[in-house]
């Protein structure tokens, strides 16, 4: 008999995501069965069109009128129902912009329209030439085909250089925005002023300076923006901290190819780093140690990590064109989900309900049985967190939100990282 | 103590054949042959020929009954028994997704919208660049030479001290199509770079087991004749891609007068180059039919008239090819974003392929 061995994976608890690929497809990908089944491709939207390749993508993410929009190659974008992809709203700037200045970011904003009808939405897009513009826009239900733009404000973020990563903090207020050749600034959003702008780090002891290009960004904690986290082109991870200095507080170098990808996990200091050939780590960034790789035959540079708001998971996907389900604690691979074209965006739809079932129920019950599970490791982290679920939730996020604050105090007082690890251990044993 | 440890495996699979003689010869056998265990060498090299001479019997008996059950069949009309097919890696790969399947109607809006769909629709000709590594000498030239005869509407360009980057951003100026640099290491080719221009995929091979033409036997000289292409088994994505970035390195339509052929023949995730010239000839009646008696098959073949058999004449260099990386997007290692690396862990199993 041949030997073969196959890939043991342990199955994905119920979850719900789409994938955005370079053909413009938009495909949903869902494990149905609370008992782990194999997630699969159950829609696709769209027809494949070259053109229509997909440059960015946010979501709103809620129970009621949910919200996803699409910014294409052919600098269009679309407003879509995530649940069945109704297109509410299609917005053209073919007009004003060439074929390499594409939108690159997109936000939907989700916390300032929620007393307004689900008719409305605003959105930040920034273009690779760097211009930034927030509108709103009003879309009828009826006909797909009006939109109209109510306000719009549109800025300049940078003079040179091409724009390659836009995020927005979790509260709304702060925008980011770096490049290749822009240095990172912090755009207020609310009267569109710069804030804070980073400093490129000092030469070597050989006296080069590598030129800046920042690949990824992400803002490290829920309800500060102060603290972000950037991926550049030479391979290295920063952490910069606004309150305390315009240069990293904290660089390390990850293996040999540029950082394409960077997520933040909710607990706000682990961090999920993906690079051009493959590999993906999480790093524990308050010393800069790895907590480990994900390891799974991943070939393909990883385009996009996206941490599930509430289960253990990440995904992650790319050039490979795998959809590929890790767990966070034990870094091992649940599933990987095979989506034919190169994979552009994946976005997790958190108010995915099974039919039958109570979403909390599962959701409590996975996690509590990935805690069974991971407690042979016996760290200390986890242990923690036992203690945590075991006290209930509200302790949890009151714990979690002074330690948070804990931390910001600790670093605005240490200005550098390295020592911060320590001192914010002895502040939460006190 | 390995090669003594195999020589006891392959006893062991004798011993399965030798069952079916006697059972009783087997038990014998057993206890005698164990020829790890005998320590005396004469003795134990005796007993191992012994063995061996047993089991070719054995082998030669299986193969006269196999040979008369079939002629039987013949005889009697009836169904020839199934031939066996011998278990090979290939045909027990594991079980791969991403097998292209005829019947993906995103896998051709793929093609439609890939790199290379303009020149295998034929609406752009490939134009190739032929350069080298910075340093080479005699095998490097000589190869490039042959890949010229190979290769229509290829141009060689020396390297000089450019970099690779300023050469893909001439080419982009110049309307090439790919580029292909040939790197030498100790004056021996030793890996191959396919750079399909404008902004196209980057391919590195391994390049291995290269013999140039004069040191092919027999070997002719090619004409300058647009080649016929023969791409074998890329059955994967990554293969297909593979298949379609070398597909685009030839012109998509054929001289057949040239009678030339070109053939990436992958197996195993080596991809063999061979060149060859072919020829139609038609034999005699007779020739065939004398042959058949000389063989004392028996059968009643019904031999046509006229037979036509193709000849083969190779031309042209033999190497072989093995993917190291194909990276998105042209040359850049230090910023750019690979498709597929070969990665170590991913040779956990000697019947994965990747092509």
């Amino acid at each position: 008999m041949p030997r073969t061995t196959t890939l043991e994976c342990s199955g994905c608890p119920p979850f719900r995501a789409l994938t955005f690929d370079a053909l413009g497809l938009i495909k949903v990908v869902e494990a149905r069965h609370k008992n782990r089944q194999l997630p699969q491709v159950v829609e696709r939207w769209g027809d494949p069109q070259s053109s229509k390749c997909v440059t960015a993508v946010s979501i709103i993410d809620r129970n009621s009128h949910p919200l996803l929009a699409v910014a294409r190659t052919n600098n269009q974008i679309e407003i879509l129902c995530p649940v069945n992809g109704d297109t509410h709203a299609t917005i053209s700037d073919a007009n004003d912009l060439d074929e390499d200045n594409n939108i690159i970011g997109l936000h939907l904003f989700a916390k300032q329209n929620l007393e307004l009808t689900s008719r409305h939405c605003s959105l930040l897009t920034c273009t690779t030439k760097g211009t930034a513009s927030i509108r709103s826009i009003e879309f009828d239900d009826t006909s797909s085909e009006t939109s109209c733009i109510g306000s719009s404000e549109t800025w300049n973020v940078c003079s040179g250089g091409n724009i390659s990563c836009c995020k927005v903090d979790r509260n709304e207020k702060f925008a980011l925005f770096g490049g290749k050749g822009v240095e990172i600034n912090i755009w207020d959003l609310d009267n569109t002023t710069k804030i804070w702008n980073s400093k490129p780090p000092p030469k070597d002891s050989l006296g080069i300076f590598t030129p800046t290009w920042f690949t990824s960004a992400t803002f490290l904690m829920k309800d500060d923006h102060r603290k972000f986290v950037a991926g550049t082109n030479n391979h290295q991870v920063r952490l910069y901290d606004i309150s305390a200095q315009r240069r990293p507080v904290f660089s390390f170098d990850f293996r040999e190819t540029p950082i394409k990808a960077l997520a933040e996990d909710v607990d706000g200091y682990s961090i999920y780093v993906g690079n051009g050939s493959g590999d993906m780590a999480s790093i524990d960034i308050r010393t800069g140690k790895l907590l480990g790789c994900f390891s799974g035959k991943c070939s393909g540079s990883i385009r996009s990590i996206v941490r599930h708001p509430e289960l253990p998971v990440i995904a992650s996907c790319g050039l490979d064109s795998y959809l590929r389900l890790w767990d966070t604690k034990t870094r091992q691979l649940l599933s990987a989900v095979f989506l034919k074209q190169h994979i552009m965006h994946v976005l997790f739809d958190s108010n995915f309900v099974l039919e039958g079932t109570d979403k909390e129920q599962t959701t409590t019950e996975f996690k509590v049985s990935k805690e069974v599970e991971a407690s042979p490791l016996k760290r200390k982290k986890s242990s923690k967190n036992k203690e945590h679920m075991l006290d209930g939730r509200e302790r949890k996020k009151i714990s979690r939100q002074s330690k948070e604050r804990r931390m910001s105090e600790a670093q605005e007082i240490e200005g550098k990282t390295h020592g911060l690890g320590r001192k914010l251990k002895l502040v939460t044993q006190k | 103590m390995g090669g003594k440890r195999k020589k006891s495996d392959e006893w062991g699979n004798d011993d399965v054949e030798a069952e079916e003689a006697s059972s009783k010869k087997k038990t014998r056998v057993k206890e005698q042959l164990l020829p790890s265990m005998i320590k005396n060498k004469e003795k134990r090299s005796e007993v191992h020929a012994k063995l061996k001479h047993q089991k070719r019997l054995v082998k030669r008996a299986k193969a006269k009954s196999r040979d008369a059950a079939l002629k039987r069949a013949l005889e009697l009309g009836e169904e020839p028994p199934e031939k066996k097919v011998p278990r090979t890696l290939e045909n027990t790969r594991e079980l791969d997704e991403t097998v292209c399947k005829p019947d993906d109607d995103e896998l051709f809006a793929g093609n439609d919208a890939d790199e290379f769909s303009s020149i295998l629709n034929q609406q752009q000709t490939p134009k190739i660049l032929i350069t080298t590594c910075r340093f080479h000498s005699t095998r490097g030239p000589a190869f490039i030479s042959e890949l010229l005869s190979v290769i229509p509407n290829a141009h060689y360009f020396k390297r000089g001290t450019y970099n690779l980057k300023k050469i893909v951003e001439y080419a982009k100026k110049k309307d090439f199509t790919s580029i292909i640099v040939v790197h030498t290491n100790r004056r021996e080719p030793d890996s191959l770079l396919i750079i399909a221009v404008p902004d196209g995929p980057t391919a590195h091979f391994k390049l291995s087991k290269l013999v140039l033409r004069k040191d092919i036997k027999n070997h002719g000289t090619p004409t300058s004749h647009k080649p016929e292409l023969v791409l074998n088994n890329f059955t994967t994505r990554l293969g297909h891609r593979i298949g379609r970035l070398i597909q685009s390195l030839f012109p998509q339509d054929p001289e057949f007068k040239g009678r030339r052929v070109v053939t990436f023949h992958n197996q195993r995730d080596f991809i063999f180059f061979r060149h060859h010239r072919y020829i139609f000839e038609t034999k005699e009646v007779k020739k065939a039919e004398s042959k058949g008696k000389k063989n004392k098959d028996g059968k009643s073949e019904i031999v046509p008239e006229q037979k036509t058999i193709a000849r083969l004449q190779e031309c042209g260099p033999r190497f072989t090819l093995k993917l190291i990386s194909l990276q998105h997007g042209t040359f850049d290692t230090k910023g750019g974003e690979y498709e597929w690396v070969h990665k170590p862990e991913m040779d956990t199993s000697r019947r994965r392929f990747f092509l």
